[in-house]
C-alpha cells in the first residue's frame, strides 16, 4: 500500500512547483518537497501597471472612439459606375434593343450568316469542275510547211513540198470524260454536305449561344434580387447596429457583400452583351442588343447513347461526306484505271505540193501506247486514296463516337442536375424560404437568418439556370450531330493526292 | 350612481350568477370526482363570511385586525417582532381541524389511486407528450400519464405508498423521488440504485414518507429531465401546518429550446427560449384566484435545466415558509417581494391576500418574460411585419429601401419592442375562455408572457362572479370595480378592447 502516499507526494510536488515557478524560474530544479513554498510574486501596485496613456496603439483610436460613445455606422459605399441606370429602371438598359426570339434569330442567320454563301459557293466551284471535267478537247489548228526549199525538176528552192493546215482531234476513249465528269459530280455531292454541315454548325450555334443569352438573361434577373437581398442585409445590419446587435466589423462587411453583389450584377449583365453580341455575330448582322424572349426550361426527350450513334451513321453530314467522298474516290480509281487506254488524235488536212504542183491531203493517227507508262504510279495513288477514304468514315464515325461520348457526359450530368433541382432541391430550398418566411411571421426567426436562406435559394436558383444551359447545349449539339463554330470557313473539301492535276480529270 | 348604488346593482348580477353557480358547482368538478380518492383532501367550504362581527374565541382565531396588520387593506403591522407582522402567523378563514387545503396545481391534473390492504397504490406511465404551450402550439415532450409536468401525487406523512412506474418511453428510464428520506433501492438514480426500466417495462416503487412538504418526482435521465419528465409529490403534514391556509397553489416553472417552426424540443439545445408554467406559457398560463383577506400558499419549483428564476410578485410582501426539504422554523420565515428559486429548488411562500387585484406573478428575468426571442430587425421594424409581400412571389422580392433608416434621427436601441407571437382570434378566445381570465383587463394578455401569471385578489362577490358564475362579464369589468372600490375611478382608464396592433389580439 505504498500507492496513496506516493500520489500524495507527488500532488504536492506539482502545487510546490506552480508556487514556486514563477520565483525559481533559473532553478526549478530546487522545488523539492522539502523545501519551502514559494511566495507568489508580488501584484504591482497601481504605478507599475501600464496604464492607457502608455499604449500609444490605444491613442490612435482616439479620433474615431469606437465602442466608448455611439457613432453613426459607417456609410454606404457609392455603387460602381454604371449600376445607377439599372438599379432605377425596370426595364434594364442592357436589354433596351428589340426584343429577339429563337425562331427570328434562326431566320436571320439563314439569310445572313456568310458562312451559308461561303458553302454554297463551294458546291458552286465544285460543279464548275464537274463542267470542266466533261468537256471535249480542242481540236488543234497547226499550219504546216513541209521540205521548204526543197528543188524541183528544172527548178531549185521551191516554197516547200507542202504548205498547207491541219486540224488535229484528240478523241476520248473509254469514256474518260465521262468518268471525269461524273468524279466531280460525286465532288459536288461532298460539296454539299460539306454546306449541310454548315448549315448545322449555323444552326446549333444560334441556338446554344440564343440559351447562353437566355441564361444570361435570367441570371441577370436573379443577380438583382440578390443585390436587394444585400441592400436589405446592409438596411438590417444598420437596424442590428442601433439595437447593439451588430458590430462595426458587420457593418463593414454587410458593405462589402454589398459591393460585390452591385459588381456581380455588373458582370452578369457584362455577361449578357457578350452572349448577345456573339449571337448577333453568328446571325450575322450587327444588331443592337435587346432581350432575347424564350424559355430555358420545358420537356425533352430523353437522349439514348446508342440510339443517337445509329443515327448519326445513318444520317450524320460528315459520315454521309465521307461516304460521297469514297464513291468520289472510287470513281477516281476508275478514271485512273481507264488512263492508260490511249486517247487517239487523229489530224487531217490539205496543202499545196509545190513539187507535184497540185493540191494534196495528209491524214494522221497517232496514240500513246503505253509500254512504259501505264498509269500505274497514279492508280496506286487512285488505290491508296480509296484505302485512305475507307478509314476515313470510320476514323470519323470513331472521332463521332469520341465526341459524342465527352457530350453526352454534359448532357447526362446537366439533365441528371435539371430534373433534380427542379424536382427536389429548387422545391426544398424554396419549402425551406417559405419556412423562414412563416416563422419570421409567426416572430419565431429573426430577419438576417431569413436573409441567409433567401440569398442561397436565389443561388440556387442561379446554378439551375446554368444547369439549364449546358442541357441545352449539349442536347442542340447532340441532336445537331455535334457541329459548332458557325463562324469558321466552311469545311475545305476532302483532299485526294490527284488534286494537284491542272486539267480536271 | 355613487359608489355604494353601483355596487348594489353589481352586487344583484352577482348574486343572480351565484344561484346558478351553485348548481355549477355541483356539476363542475365532477370530471375531477370521478375517482373519490383522487383528492385526499375535503373541498373546500363555502367561503367565510368576512368575520367582522364574530367575536373572536382565541388569539389565532380569525379576524380582520391584528395588531396593526389588516387582512382586508395593505398593511405591515406595528411591530416586526410580532407573530403578525406581514400577515406572518394570521390564520386563513379555513379551520386548522379541516386539515390542510386542497393542492391546486392549475392545468395539471392529480394522479388518482386506490387502496390495497393500506397501500396507496399510484400508477404513473412514462410517455411521451404533446403539450399545448399555447392556443395552437403543440409542442413535443416527454411526461407521465400523458401530461408534462406528470399529475400530481398527493398523500399525507406516514402513508404506505407504492408506485408502479411502467415505461411507456421507447428508451430506458427510472424515476427518482426528489427529497425523500427513502430506502436506497427505492431512490430511482439510474444505475446507480437499480437497473433501468427498459421499455414497456414495470418497476415498482415503495416509499414510507416520514417528511411532509414539498417534493416531486422526476426521470432520472438527464436529458429526460430537460424534456420535462417533473411531477409534484405533495406531502401534506400529519398535524396540519399553523397558521392554516385558504389556498395552496402550486406552480412548476420550466423552459425549453425550441427552434423556430419546430414543435419538438431540443434537449441538447442551451439557448432557452420558451418557458411554462405547469405546462403552459403566457398568456395561456392560467391566474391564481383568491377571495380577499384568504391566506395564501404558492409552492413554486423550477424544473428548468440549467436556469434559475428570481419570481417575483407584486402588491403583497410574502412569506417564505418553506422549500423543498422541509417547512421551515417560523423564526426563520423571510418576507420577501421576489424570491431567488434555483434549479431543482421549490420555495414556499404564504402571504394574506389583503390587496385586491390582478397582480402580476412572474419570473424577473427579462427574457424569461417572453415566449419565443427573437431579433426584431427586418421589415417588422419597418412596420411591414406582414411577410405577405415575400411570400406572393417567391421566386422575386421587394426591394429594401437603402435610405429608409435615418438612424441617427432615432435614439441608440430604439426601438425596445419584443414581439409576441402571433395568435389568431380562434387562439385568443382559448386563452379568454377560462373562468379565472374573467372580467380581467382585455390588454392583459399582452404582458403575460413566458413565465408569467397572475394572482387575482376578489372580494367575495366578484370572486363567485368570476369562479362560481356563468354570468358574461365584460373584458376589464372585474378589474374596474376592483378600481372602483379600492382605487382612484376617475383616473383609471379602460383598456382599449380591440385593435391591440395585430399580434395579441383581444380575440372574441
Ligand atoms: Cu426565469
Amino acid at each position: 500500500m505504498t500507492r496513496p502516499p506516493l500520489l500524495r507526494l507527488a500532488a504536492s510536488a506539482v502545487v510546490a512547483g506552480l508556487f514556486a515557478a514563477p520565483a525559481w524560474a533559473q532553478d526549478a530544479g530546487r522545488a523539492t518537497l522539502d523545501g519551502p513554498l514559494a511566495a507568489p510574486p508580488p501584484v504591482p501596485t497601481g504605478g507599475d501597471l501600464p496604464v492607457p496613456a502608455d499604449i500609444p496603439e490605444l491613442h490612435a483610436a482616439d479620433d474615431d472612439p469606437i465602442g466608448r460613445r455611439f457613432v453613426e455606422p459607417p456609410p454606404v459605399p457609392e455603387a460602381p459606375r454604371g449600376l445607377g441606370t439599372v438599379v432605377e429602371r425596370e426595364q434594364n438598359a442592357a436589354f433596351a434593343g428589340a426584343p429577339l426570339t429563337l425562331d427570328e434569330a434562326l431566320e436571320l442567320a439563314a439569310a445572313n450568316n456568310p458562312t451559308l454563301v461561303q458553302a454554297r459557293a463551294q458546291v458552286q466551284g465544285t460543279l464548275g469542275l464537274a463542267v470542266e471535267a466533261g468537256l471535249w478537247p480542242n481540236p488543234v489548228f497547226r499550219y504546216v510547211g513541209e521540205q521548204i526549199g526543197v528543188d524541183r525538176e528544172g527548178e531549185t528552192d521551191t516554197p516547200g513540198e507542202f504548205q498547207g493546215a491541219t486540224l488535229t482531234q484528240e478523241f476520248v476513249t473509254a469514256d474518260k470524260r465521262d468518268l471525269s465528269r461524273a468524279k466531280f459530280l460525286q465532288r459536288t455531292r461532298v460539296a454539299e454536305w460539306a454546306a449541310v454541315s454548315q448549315q448545322w454548325r449555323v444552326c446549333n450555334d444560334v441556338r446554344v449561344h440564343f440559351y447562353q443569352a437566355l441564361g444570361a438573361k435570367e441570371t441577370v434577373a436573379i443577380r438583382e434580387d440578390l443585390l436587394k437581398a444585400a441592400e436589405d442585409a446592409v438596411v438590417t445590419a444598420r437596424e442590428q447596429w442601433n439595437l447593439g446587435q451588430a458590430t462595426r466589423s458587420d457593418l463593414h462587411l454587410a458593405n462589402v457583400a454589398l459591393q460585390e453583389a452591385r459588381l456581380n450584377l455588373l458582370m452578369a449583365e457584362n455577361d449578357y452583351l457578350e452572349q448577345f453580341q456573339t449571337l448577333a455575330a453568328l446571325i450575322g448582322l450587327p444588331l443592337e442588343t435587346g432581350a432575347v424572349v424564350g424559355e430555358l426550361d420545358g420537356e425533352s426527350a430523353e437522349i439514348d447513347f446508342e440510339q443517337v450513334y445509329r443515327e448519326y451513321l445513318d444520317e450524320a453530314p460528315q459520315v454521309i461526306m465521307a461516304r460521297q467522298k469514297l464513291r468520289e474516290d472510287q470513281i477516281t480509281l476508275k478514271r485512273e484505271l481507264v488512263e492508260p487506254i490511249p486517247n487517239i488524235f487523229v489530224e487531217a488536212g490539205s496543202g499545196y505540193n509545190f513539187e507535184a504542183l497540185e493540191t494534196t491531203g495528209t491524214a494522221s493517227v497517232r496514240f500513246d501506247i503505253p509500254i512504259f507508262d501505264r498509269n500505274q504510279g497514279n492508280i496506286r495513288r487512285a488505290e491508296a486514296d480509296l484505302v485512305r477514304q475507307r478509314r476515313e468514315i470510320q476514323r470519323t464515325e470513331m472521332l463521332l463516337r469520341r465526341e459524342l461520348a465527352t457530350q453526352y457526359r454534359r448532357y447526362l450530368t446537366a439533365r441528371q442536375h435539371v430534373e433534380q433541382f427542379a424536382e427536389v432541391i429548387l422545391p426544398e430550398a424554396r419549402a425551406a424560404y417559405k419556412n423562414q418566411l412563416d416563422a419570421y411571421a409567426e416572430d419565431r426567426q429573426q430577419w438576417p437568418d431569413v436573409l441567409t436562406v433567401q440569398s442561397s435559394y436565389f443561388d440556387l436558383r442561379q446554378r439551375y439556370i446554368g444547369h439549364l444551359v449546358a442541357l441545352r447545349t449539349s442536347e442542340t449539339l447532340i441532336r445537331g450531330y455535334l457541329l459548332h463554330d458557325g463562324l469558321n470557313v466552311p469545311d475545305p473539301l476532302p483532299p485526294g493526292h490527284l488534286d494537284v492535276t491542272a486539267q480536271p480529270r | 350612481m355613487s359608489a355604494a348604488e353601483a355596487r348594489r346593482s353589481f352586487l344583484k348580477a352577482g348574486t343572480a350568477a351565484a344561484a346558478g353557480a351553485f348548481a355549477a358547482n355541483a356539476v363542475r368538478p365532477a370530471a375531477a370526482q370521478e375517482n373519490p380518492r383522487q383528492d385526499p383532501t375535503p373541498a373546500p367550504g363555502a367561503p367565510t363570511d368576512p368575520p367582522g362581527g364574530a367575536q373572536p374565541r382565541g388569539e389565532n382565531d380569525v379576524r380582520a385586525d391584528y395588531d396593526g396588520f389588516s387582512r382586508y387593506q395593505p398593511s405591515r403591522g406595528n411591530d416586526p417582532d410580532s407573530k403578525w407582522y406581514i400577515g406572518k402567523e394570521v390564520p386563513g378563514f379555513r379551520r386548522g381541524e379541516e386539515g390542510p387545503a386542497p393542492f391546486i396545481a392549475p392545468d395539471v391534473e392529480k394522479l388518482p389511486y386506490t387502496m390495497e390492504n393500506g397501500w396507496k397504490v399510484f400508477r404513473l406511465n412514462c410517455t411521451p407528450v404533446r403539450r399545448e404551450f399555447l392556443p395552437g402550439y403543440y409542442i413535443d415532450v416527454y411526461g407521465f400519464n400523458g401530461s408534462m409536468p406528470g399529475p400530481t401525487i398527493e398523500a399525507t406523512q406516514g402513508d404506505k405508498i407504492r408506485v408502479i412506474v411502467k415505461n411507456d418511453l421507447p428508451e430506458p428510464t427510472s424515476v427518482h423521488w426528489h427529497g425523500l428520506e427513502l430506502s436506497v433501492q427505492d431512490d430511482g438514480a439510474s444505475h446507480l440504485t437499480q437497473n433501468m426500466i427498459e421499455p414497456g417495462k414495470e418497476y415498482v416503487y415503495e416509499l414510507h414518507p416520514h417528511e411532509e412538504g414539498t417534493f416531486f418526482y422526476h426521470s432520472h435521465v438527464a436529458m429526460q429531465e430537460t424534456f420535462g419528465m417533473v411531477g409534484w409529490f405533495i406531502i401534506h403534514p400529519r398535524k396540519p401546518f399553523d397558521p392554516p391556509v385558504d389556498r395552496d397553489f402550486g406552480l412548476i416553472f420550466q423552459n425549453f429550446r425550441i427552434d423556430p417552426m419546430t414543435t419538438v424540443v431540443d434537449s441538447w439545445g442551451m439557448d432557452f427560449n420558451w418557458h411554462t408554467i405547469n405546462g403552459r406559457s403566457g398568456p395561456y398560463t392560467t391566474p391564481l384566484v383568491c377571495r380577499h383577506g384568504e391566506r395564501v400558499r404558492i409552492r413554486i419549483m423550477d424544473f428548468s435545466p440549467i436556469q434559475h428564476h428570481p419570481i417575483h410578485l407584486h402588491g403583497h410582501t410574502f412569506w417564505v415558509t418553506g422549500h423543498e426539504g422541509a417547512r421551515v422554523p417560523k423564526t426563520a420565515w423571510i418576507p420577501r417581494n421576489t424570491e431567488l428559486i434555483a434549479v431543482a429548488q421549490a420555495s414556499t411562500l404564504e402571504l394574506i391576500a389583503n390587496n385586491p387585484g390582478d397582480w402580476a406573478l412572474h419570473c424577473h428575468m427579462t427574457h424569461h418574460m417572453m415566449n419565443h426571442m427573437v431579433q426584431h430587425v427586418g421589415p417588422r421594424l419597418r412596420g411591414q411585419a406582414d411577410t405577405e409581400r415575400y411570400t406572393a412571389n417567391l421566386e422575386t422580392r421587394p426591394a429594401v429601401d437603402l435610405n429608409s433608416k435615418a438612424l441617427g434621427e432615432v435614439p441608440p436601441g430604439y426601438p425596445q419592442m419584443m414581439q409576441g407571437m402571433k395568435m389568431d382570434p380562434r387562439a385568443m378566445e382559448k386563452v379568454w375562455n377560462r373562468r379565472e381570465m374573467k372580467g380581467m383587463r382585455a390588454t392583459a394578455p399582452k404582458t403575460i408572457h413566458g413565465l408569467f401569471t397572475a394572482l387575482r385578489v376578489l372580494p367575495d362577490d366578484l370572486y363567485r362572479l368570476v369562479m362560481e358564475s356563468d354570468e358574461p362579464v365584460e373584458k376589464g369589468a372585474v378589474f374596474a370595480e376592483i378600481v372602483r372600490r379600492f382605487g382612484d375611478y376617475g383616473r383609471y382608464q379602460w383598456a382599449p378592447m380591440m385593435n391591440m396592433n395585430g399580434g395579441m389580439n383581444g380575440g372574441e
